[in-house]
């Protein structure tokens, strides 16, 4: 290559001259480069992640550009708030400042009320087509580090916004959760004296509920495949409950995944972290055991052979192990074992009520959440650090809340809360920070799971 | 008719123990087996009269995102950040090779994208000799990012020598900030 013609011109003598060498001499040449960190990235706890968002500006006149500006901004800045990673320049002091040029910053002027990234926002709608524009400024040099530009239907200004947000986080050394969703079961379609319970997807901050099932019956429990494109649920739709596939955005579905027969029942479905097996709960044998198969249903095993019911698995982020609720030991407790079914151990020792494990997915924390009976008479969210096994309690005083499950990022946990006679699905940071219902609807919402 | 019972306080514990509305305590050891009977005569008195559709099929919303080559007014911006050097050298300091490490991750993921290296001296020295440093600059960035994996086919080299600099002012400061090599990219 190149490389070493290279190397012997740089070191080679002849293109110095005796006077450049003088000054050099003179100047005290030799300054060390300054350090410089990398701009293009926004490493939280390192650098002053102090961020300013002003109005988005239509780049087209009338009203459709400068609603889907406003969304865009509102929802963008939610999306930012929501992981507590960055600091906010106030409105007051942004909204005072010129409105200027958006393409052709004034970054005195941002510098000067103390903002690190200036994040610009442009949208214009042309029939019904959206296209957004994002830059994300590092303020001291003017430099973009971001600039995407995105398209779609004019009718969901959200998404682009989530988008933007989690391009923002690509960023940082934390993984977004604003496109994520969530699914969850609710009865709010019960007519007359019928009891319907239909599954719904919602976007992570409680906006856009959308009906899965519509089949009337009772359907439950739903459960995400990992690359996010179909919902295994539990249905009575044929009688008795047993595993459905729903492939939620081509309107079609399996019925009894899990191939039970006549006389036996399937709950609880949950995928592997690769997709490849589905672990369920069924009574194929007598009394309720974990089982495992392939994803298609394929090559159905039983994990547990006690007499006692066990229920409620769920995966490792490896996928090497599974979390269960047992009552083999007298009441409801969470047990592990691998995930051949070998090697089962009792993980909770704290309260005499503990069910519906969830394993924290991410690297960073070792830990599951789980529904536990604290204090007389309610439930509350409960995580064990499987190292230490210290449990933390997550709810406190919010009536009886169940039913756990961890964000893809494993920074925060969706579980369903009652207050008053009404179940809705909550969110809160891990550590139990930040608690926020959810306004998803009517009727009562529970069982949720955060998909990817 | 106990055994009915059984089976569907069991069905109701089964539902308690996977989360939902209020439930009564589980139930730990069931016979097995002896509800065989019982299941198919269950399963017919529940069978739906109208089957009707399952599901209904989601929209699938996407906002599909692209970069964009960026051209400030002051012509120095740009997604990938610049690497500096030390007086009258163009070897690749720590931080360099790192920053570097990062834009072969960035046009890993970005295809279609070219990239100018400029190289940029500060106002010491000759015209002609800045040139020759210049083009060393960026010739260090090139390489070190060739043997990363970016293709030589995406990447070209510009000297700028000390004719364009980021800080026009004569002091340390302004040398250090102008003693680099630039990434412009383009499609």
């Amino acid at each position: 290559m190149a490389r070493s013609e290279r190397r012997s011109r740089r070191s080679s003598p002849q293109f110095r001259s005796a006077g450049l060498l003088a000054a050099a001499a003179l100047l005290g040449g030799g300054a060390g480069g300054a350090q410089q960190p990398d701009i293009s990235r926004i490493d939280i706890g390192v650098v002053d992640a102090r961020f300013a968002i002003p109005a988005c500006v239509p780049r087209a006149p009338g009203e459709a550009s400068a609603e889907a500006c406003r969304t865009v901004r509102t929802v963008l800045r939610n999306d930012l708030e929501f992981p507590r990673l960055f600091q906010f320049v106030p409105e007051s002091l942004v909204a005072g400042l010129p409105a200027g040029n958006p393409d052709a910053p004034s970054f005195t002027d941002w510098q000067g009320i103390g903002a690190k990234y200036l994040v610009v926002t442009r949208a214009d709608v042309v029939k019904d087509e959206l296209t957004v524009e994002l830059r994300v400024h590092f303020v001291d040099s003017g430099q973009t580090i971001l600039a995407r530009r995105y398209t779609g239907r004019a009718d969901n200004p959200r998404i682009f916004a989530h988008q933007a947000s989690d391009d923002i986080m690509t960023l940082t050394q934390y993984r977004g959760v604003a496109r994520t969703r969530i699914a969850f079961t609710s009865d709010r379609d019960s007519k007359g004296g019928r009891l319907a319970k239909e599954l719904y997807i919602v976007d992570y901050d409680g906006h856009n509920p959308r009906q899965v099932t519509v089949n009337g019956s009772l359907n439950l429990l739903p459960a995400w495949t990992p690359d996010g494109r179909a919902l295994a649920y539990v249905s009575y739709r044929q009688g008795t409950p047993l595993v459905f596939l729903a492939h939620i955005f081509e309107g079609r579905s399996t019925a009894n995944l899990t191939g039970e027969r006549a006389n036996s029942q399937a709950f609880a479905p949950v995928f592997s972290p690769d997709g490849q097996r589905i672990a369920y709960a069924s009574n194929r044998s007598g009394n309720m055991d974990i089982w495992v198969a392939n994803a298609d249903g394929g090559s159905p095993r039983r994990l547990t052979t006690t007499a006692a019911s066990d229920t409620a698995p769920c995966w490792s982020p490896t996928g090497q192990e599974i979390a269960f609720t047992s009552s083999r030991a007298g009441t409801p407790q969470i047990y592990l074992m691998d995930a051949e079914g070998l090697n089962v151990r009792r993980l909770t020792t704290v309260g005499n009520y503990n069910d519906a494990p969830a394993w924290n997915p991410s690297r960073q924390h070792s830990e599951i959440a789980y529904t536990s009976r604290l204090e007389a008479g309610g439930f509350d969210i409960a995580v064990v650090d499987l190292a230490s096994r210290q449990v933390r309690q997550v709810t406190q005083g919010r009536g009886s809340c169940e039913y756990p499950s961890w964000a893809p990022n494993g920074r925060h946990l969706v579980f369903s809360c009652e207050r008053g006679k009404k179940w809705d699905i909550t969110v809160s940071d891990r550590d139990g920070r930040s608690v926020r219902t959810l306004a998803t609807g009517p009727g009562n919402n529970v069982q949720p799971d955060w998909g990817p | 008719m106990k055994r009915h019972a059984f089976a569907l306080v069991l069905l109701a514990a089964a539902l308690a123990a996977c989360g939902g509305p209020p439930r009564p305590p589980v139930l730990t050891a069931t016979p097995g087996g002896e509800d065989a009977s019982e299941a198919p005569s269950s399963r017919e008195v529940e069978q739906p009269v109208d089957p009707g559709p399952d599901i209904q099929a989601l929209r699938d919303d996407v906002a599909a995102g692209e970069d964009f080559p960026v051209s400030d007014p002051s012509g120095e911006g740009g997604p990938l950040a610049d690497i500096h050097f030390e007086y009258d050298r163009a070897t690749l300091a720590d931080e360099a090779r790192a920053i570097l490490e990062r834009h072969a991750l960035w046009l890993q993921s970005r295809r279609e994208a070219r990239v100018t290296i400029e190289g940029h001296c500060d106002e010491r020295g000759t015209t002609e000799y800045n040139l020759a440093l210049g083009e060393q600059r960026a010739r260090a960035a090139l390489d070190y990012l060739m043997s990363l994996g970016v293709a030589g086919s995406r990447l070209r080299t510009v000297s700028y020598g000390k004719e364009r600099p980021l800080d026009p002012a004569s002091n340390e400061l302004a040398w250090a900030k102008n003693r680099r090599a630039r990434f412009a990219v383009s499609r």
